[in-house]
């Protein structure tokens, strides 16, 4: 049964940061990019490193998707495992490096100006 | 991005260890971990000259394993924003000892940050200097600071007998667990004669030698790397072919003949390549053995003696492949956990320890294989600092 944990106001969360909070149990990272809230598991399926701990950016792409243009891509919507630089889409939880692996995502409720993250 | 469709996974189910022991309750050392040189702080057990230039190199902005007039490196990764943001140093033995507690280590090896490029300083003389006053310094500031830290002591390649008078210098010194032989851009290889005196000091004082290299692009055999794109490339190549390199060197000039009491560890270059290099050599044995006639048995009867740190250890997708690699040279025996903390490409030991080995494989591989090569005192007598 999902239960929901109170995490934060939105003022605690300006546009392009984040922070890691604890609930049910677990450690999460909450993220506010583009003006969307987002969370997922503070632990990399790589190593178990820290994950919402390392750095926010864009990363290098090249593909059908790009066009097959060497590009910059998701600026500020990737995090890096300080690990081992191991790199996530956050908005999606996609793993950049590898197709088969997809983090858990949490959704995060607003209510009277509260962050909620539903575990 | 087309990348959807997938599957999640659950992070927190990844990695789980098949056995009862937990890392907490097993005897853990750590064979290859690195300190932080302060050319500052080194200068201070200089001898006049080199005392000026290292305060000089202090004055210097370092990068990640990149200080001019130490570590010199020809860059070219291009600096994209993002990345780690881990600091990849540690700069005192009582940070050291607190971060490997962390990672449940009991007992580390500790070996250098610039000095991984120690073969590549042109000056002899600087070179020798760098590594006594790197050993004196280290001695000092922290292996008798913190007991469960013990010491590579470093040789400059470029006078192989001052590196045996630094050896001799702290013999019987059990702060130190190994003679480190700084592979990368070495020239000659570590089984030429040139050497022998570091041989000669290390059987003399009971150390082992440990080659350990680094990525670096250096008009020496196996370093010419500029062929490559990438760091990926690059590293990819340089720590296991200037293994693989000094190992046949050390074969071919029958160097476990000439010091059968030597014992010698490889460092860093995974392990995946080892079974390759020992039956590769033992394939022109076979048929070149006038060649080496000092050898009385095929390279693998030697090399079978030796030690492996494991770090960066290989990922297969499936994890049991690692075990079946280490059956082929005895990695159970011979193999060292390593975690090379706190660099870009560390191993954690909850993966090592998580790798399907036999109980009594994971626990010569955490510890008991690096106590016995290095001489360091069983677990019963160890507690972690």
């Amino acid at each position: 049964m999902a239960k929901e944990y109170p995490v934060g106001r939105m003022e605690d969360l300006p546009e392009g940061s984040h922070f890691i909070v604890r609930a049910a149990n677990r450690e999460i990272g909450v993220f506010k990019i583009k003006g969307e809230y987002h969370a997922i598991p503070n632990l990399c399926p790589h190593q178990r490193g820290p994950l919402c701990s390392g750095a926010m950016s864009g990363t290098i792409d090249y593909g059908p998707h790009t066009e097959w243009k060497l590009s910059w891509i998701h600026d500020g919507e990737v995090i890096t495992c300080p690990w081992h630089s191991l790199e996530f889409h956050v908005p999606t939880g996609q793993c950049i490096a590898f197709p088969k692996i997809r983090l858990r995502k949490f959704k995060v409720r607003v209510a009277d100006g509260e962050l909620r993250v539903v575990v | 991005m087309d990348r959807k469709g997938h599957k999640p996974i659950a992070a927190e189910q990844e990695t789980r260890s098949p056995a009862r022991d937990t890392l907490e309750t097993t005897f853990i050392v750590d064979a290859d971990v690195h300190v932080h040189e302060s050319p500052t702080e080194m200068a201070e057990y200089a001898t006049d000259p080199w005392d000026v230039a290292l305060r000089e190199i202090g004055k210097v902005d370092e990068r990640y394993l990149d200080l001019p007039g130490m570590s010199p490196r020809a860059e070219y990764r291009t600096p994209f924003p993002g990345g780690s943001n881990r600091p990849q140093i540690v700069t005192s033995a009582g940070a050291m000892r607190a971060e490997l507690s962390q990672l449940h280590v009991n007992l580390a090896v500790l070996f250098p940050d610039h000095l991984l490029f120690l073969a590549m300083v042109r000056d002899p003389l600087f070179a020798v200097e760098l590594a006594r006053t790197y050993n004196a310094w280290l001695y000092e500031r922290w292996l008798t600071e913190q007991p469960t830290l013990k010491g590579a002591l470093v040789i400059a390649p470029q006078d192989p007998e001052a590196g045996a008078e630094d050896i001799r210098r702290y013999a019987g010194k059990n702060e130190w667990a190994c003679v480190y032989l700084p592979a990368s851009g070495v020239r000659p290889l570590y089984g030429h004669h040139f050497y022998d005196p570091i041989y000669e000091a290390a059987v003399e004082t009971g150390l082992p030698v440990c080659i350990h290299s680094v990525e670096a692009v250096y008009p020496t055999f196996p370093f010419q790397l500029e062929v490559f794109q990438t760091s990926m490339a690059q590293h990819c190549i340089a720590h296991p072919f200037a293994m693989m390199a000094n190992i046949v060197s050390m074969i071919e000039t029958a160097v476990p003949v000439r010091f059968p009491d030597l014992r010698i560890g490889i460092m860093e270059a995974g392990v995946t390549w080892v079974p390759f290099i020992i039956n590769r050599l033992d394939k022109e044995y076979l048929e070149r053995r006038r060649e080496v006639p000092l050898l009385q048995d095929r390279p693998s009867h030697y090399i079978r003696e030796w030690y492996f740190g494991t770090q960066p250890i290989e990922e297969p997708e499936r994890r049991g492949d690692i075990v079946k690699i280490f059956d082929l040279f005895d990695g159970s025996n011979r193999a060292m956990f390593a975690s090379d903390w706190p660099h870009h490409d560390f191993d954690h030991p909850q993966y090592v320890f998580g790798l399907p080995f036999s109980p009594e494989a994971r626990k010569n591989i955490m510890g008991g294989n690096a106590a016995r090569f290095f001489n360091f005192d069983t677990p019963n007598e160890v507690t972690s600092g």
